[in-house]
């Protein structure tokens, strides 16, 4: 299949800080990819980069099969972290504007741009200048910006950070209707359970390398089979001993158990039994959240992602 | 190419809608207006014709003195002036003699004071006494009026004091004998010609030209910087370079700044080229005040204006993109309005020595090219190659600045937090 993004060994470098180091991956053409890393991993970084609005210090980027270029740019839909209106601008003239900019005449961009205003229920507000809008229907004409001029890849730097329930759902709909039309969509975020709903594929970044890449479904099994959910009555302080648990993470109501690699679940199962009455018990391949903790967490970096992860 | 012209067009429109800017284009114009007209109309209204009483002891003088106000007055008067004010605008009165002058004086003293008459003029018979001519006014501050009536007073007793010392002349011979010099100025430039123009005028003409370079920088450049402060505190920036590559955005930008500019300048032209054709009597005073506007000078002009046009938008879009708030811009832009402000002040001494060894040099650096150049064309035209050298170095030096100035946009646009250091952005720029 060929790659919507194809990043090879970039490399850069900012003072004495590196931002990207030795980074590849190939983002295939079709799917919802997420860039999955904590906060300074180095996702902006990279995705300013794949929007040369940043040049990589050594190493190669290819985007629809092509150098970064104007051209490229025009069939990209690009939503980055620090996304800004003009502040004084109509809503409708500012769509109008961005549209034009990615090689569209003016007309034409005004006319699609009425037409994603009426879509996301903004179509009275057209002649209205953006510092009237709420937070909530500024964010809304973004992500109308984003999508004109029919772009054939979206790149979107945590689109979903700031958005209240119900414009998060509202994307991420719109999100997987364009992708079942092929559009292909990149997006970084730190925000697993999101991912986990709507990613094809995922590279996990932290401190400017991969640490890990590929489909979810392979991803989940590669660390799979071996993690338990289970609701239990009594007290289950003993599994801690167990030989065959690795770790055991309470979150109160339920239990969350990594076992050791070969043990059975059904032993556990059965040792359980014979303690405490079990309410539900459930071989589960584990979270991507748990994936990523897993992998990129020392204690203190831990704590921070669950603290943003309750934030946000 | 298609991107850049978007860019164009948003800024254009976005300025040109505003209401600032045409508050801003049309105070210029109403200033030079007022400026032209002003000092015309006041003439006007205060010249409803002034009465001057005169007392006149000898008998002798009042005649002639009317005789050679109302000669002076059509020598003068601009054409169309001439019917309505025959004496320039002063009607005189003959006071008859009442016992002394004195007493006549005390007789009509009442009139001054309720604005008959503007002033009262008291001639004894004593010619040659100090205290023989004296001014009665309302008004003692109006030097020109009452210049006007002495010197008109002065040929009339020099011609009345011949006659007592019995000089024997007739009239006409003797008022030519009278007349006085003035000194006509001709300015020699360096191929040999010579031209007809005073210091003041030179001065006048070319610091017209000199502060409408120094505004118009000045204010775009600020406009220029202030756009792009605008666009990183709306955190607006890295939506467009989404779609754009910065030097698009900051090729769009300054040249939709610049059509702004011109849209502004060609108003200011189009009110010069209009306000005579409105005003008769107006054209006269506008064909002084444009006096250095000859299409040479002009197309020079031009020339300067757009090499130091995109010389100080270019430095105040670096100024704009490293900082990120006005408050912040404030230092780093004070050099740059330095180098605007330092020849304006200077404009005295370049006009008065334009071609020393400093003007010269000084109109070599390219910072200061446009502006000095302008000065010095203006009084004193440079041999050909100096002005030639002198715009193949500014361009040269724009060709750098815009190299280093896309460099130190594309880092500044998207830095946020605290400032580079000066050297810092120098690093940039070489990098």
């Amino acid at each position: 299949m060929a790659s919507a993004i194809s990043v090879r060994k970039v490399h850069k470098t900012f003072g004495d800080h590196r931002a990207v180091d030795d980074l590849s991956f190939e983002v295939p053409e079709g799917v919802v990819f997420g860039l999955l890393g904590p906060n300074g991993a180095g996702k902006s970084t990279t995705i300013r980069m794949v929007m040369d609005i940043i040049r990589p210090d050594s190493g190669e980027i290819l985007v629809l099969g092509d150098k970064p270029s104007s051209k490229v740019k025009g069939q990209i839909g690009f939503l980055p972290e620090e996304r800004g209106l003009y502040r004084k601008m109509k809503i409708l003239e500012m769509l109008e504007f961005q549209g034009s900019i990615k090689g569209a005449r003016p007309a034409a961009a005004r006319k699609e741009g009425a037409g994603w205003l009426d879509r996301l229920g903004l179509g009275e507000w057209k002649d209205r200048k953006v510092e009237e809008l709420s937070k909530g229907m500024q964010q809304k004409v973004q992500i109308a910006a984003a999508m004109l001029g029919r772009p054939r890849l979206l790149i979107l730097d945590e689109p979903f950070a700031g958005m209240d329930p119900v414009n998060q759902n509202f994307f991420k709909d719109l999100l997987m209707e364009l992708n079942r039309t092929g559009v292909s969509i990149v997006f970084s975020t730190h925000q697993m359970e999101t991912a986990e709903k709507i990613c094809h594929s995922i590279v996990l970044i932290h401190r400017g390398k991969v640490v890990l890449d590929g489909e979810l479904a392979a991803v989940k099994s590669r660390f799979g089979k071996n993690a338990v959910a289970l609701e239990v009555e009594g007290d289950v302080s003993f599994l801690r001993a167990h030989p065959g648990v690795v770790q055991v993470d309470d979150y109160g109501r339920t239990l969350e158990l990594q076992l050791a690699p070969g043990t059975d679940p059904q032993a556990i199962l059965r040792a359980l039994v014979d303690r405490t009455p079990v309410r539900r018990f459930e071989v589960v391949s584990p979270t991507l959240n748990a994936i990523f903790l897993d992998q990129v967490g020392d204690a203190a970096e831990v704590k921070v992602m669950r603290e943003e992860a309750s934030h946000a | 190419m298609h991107n850049v012209l978007m860019v164009i067009r948003r800024e254009y429109l976005d300025r040109v809608r505003k209401k600032s800017f045409w508050i801003g284009t049309l105070v210029f114009p109403v200033i030079m207006v007022v400026l032209v007209l002003g000092p015309m109309a006041l003439t006007r209204l205060s010249s409803g014709p002034k009465r001057v009483a005169v007392v006149d002891a000898t008998g002798r003088l009042f005649g002639p003195m009317q005789d050679e106000l109302t000669r002076r007055g059509r020598e003068s008067a601009p054409k169309d002036e001439k019917k309505s004010a025959p004496a320039g605008g002063l009607v005189l009165e003959s006071v008859p003699l009442q016992g002394s002058v004195d007493a006549t004086y005390t007789a009509i003293k009442a009139r001054v004071n309720k604005d008959d008459l503007y002033a009262v003029i008291i001639i004894g018979d004593d010619l040659n006494s100090e205290t023989n001519f004296r001014y009665y006014g309302r008004n003692v501050g109006d030097p020109q009026t009452q210049q006007r009536l002495e010197s008109a007073l002065q040929r009339a007793v020099i011609l009345l004091r011949m006659e007592r010392a019995e000089v024997k002349a007739d009239p006409e011979t003797l008022r030519k004998a009278m007349a006085g010099i003035d000194f006509e100025t001709f300015q020699v430039s360096a191929s040999g010609t010579e031209s007809k123009k005073g210091f003041l005028e030179a001065y006048f003409g070319t610091f017209l030209f000199v502060f409408l370079l120094y505004m118009t920088l000045l204010l775009y450049g600020i406009a220029v910087m202030r756009g792009i402060l605008e666009e990183k505190s709306n955190r607006i920036m890295e939506v467009l370079l989404g779609s754009l590559s910065p030097q698009e955005l900051m090729t769009g930008k300054i040249l939709g700044v610049g059509l702004v500019g011109l849209t502004q300048v060609g108003i200011y032209v189009a009110t010069a080229l209009v306000l005579p054709m409105l005003v008769p009597g107006a054209s006269g005073a506008m064909a002084s005040a444009f006096d250095a506007l000859s299409p040479m000078r002009l197309l020079w002009f031009l020339i300067f204006f757009i090499l130091g046009y995109f010389m100080y938008t270019a430095l105040f879009a670096a100024v704009g993109s490293v900082c990120n708030s006005e408050q912040e811009a404030q230092n780093l832009q004070s050099p740059v309005i330095m180098c605007l402000v330092i020849p304006m002040v200077a404009t005295f001494f370049f006009v008065s020595q334009p071609d020393s060894t400093v003007a010269r040099v000084v109109s070599l650096i390219p910072l200061f090219t446009p502006m000095v150049m302008v000065m010095r064309i203006n009084t004193l035209t440079p041999p050909l190659w100096e002005i030639l050298l002198s715009i193949g170095l500014t361009l040269g030096f724009i060709y750098l600045l815009f190299r280093g100035v896309a460099k130190i946009f594309r880092i500044g646009i998207l830095m946020y937090g605290k400032r580079p250091t000066v050297p810092e952005i120098l690093r940039w720029a070489r990098s």
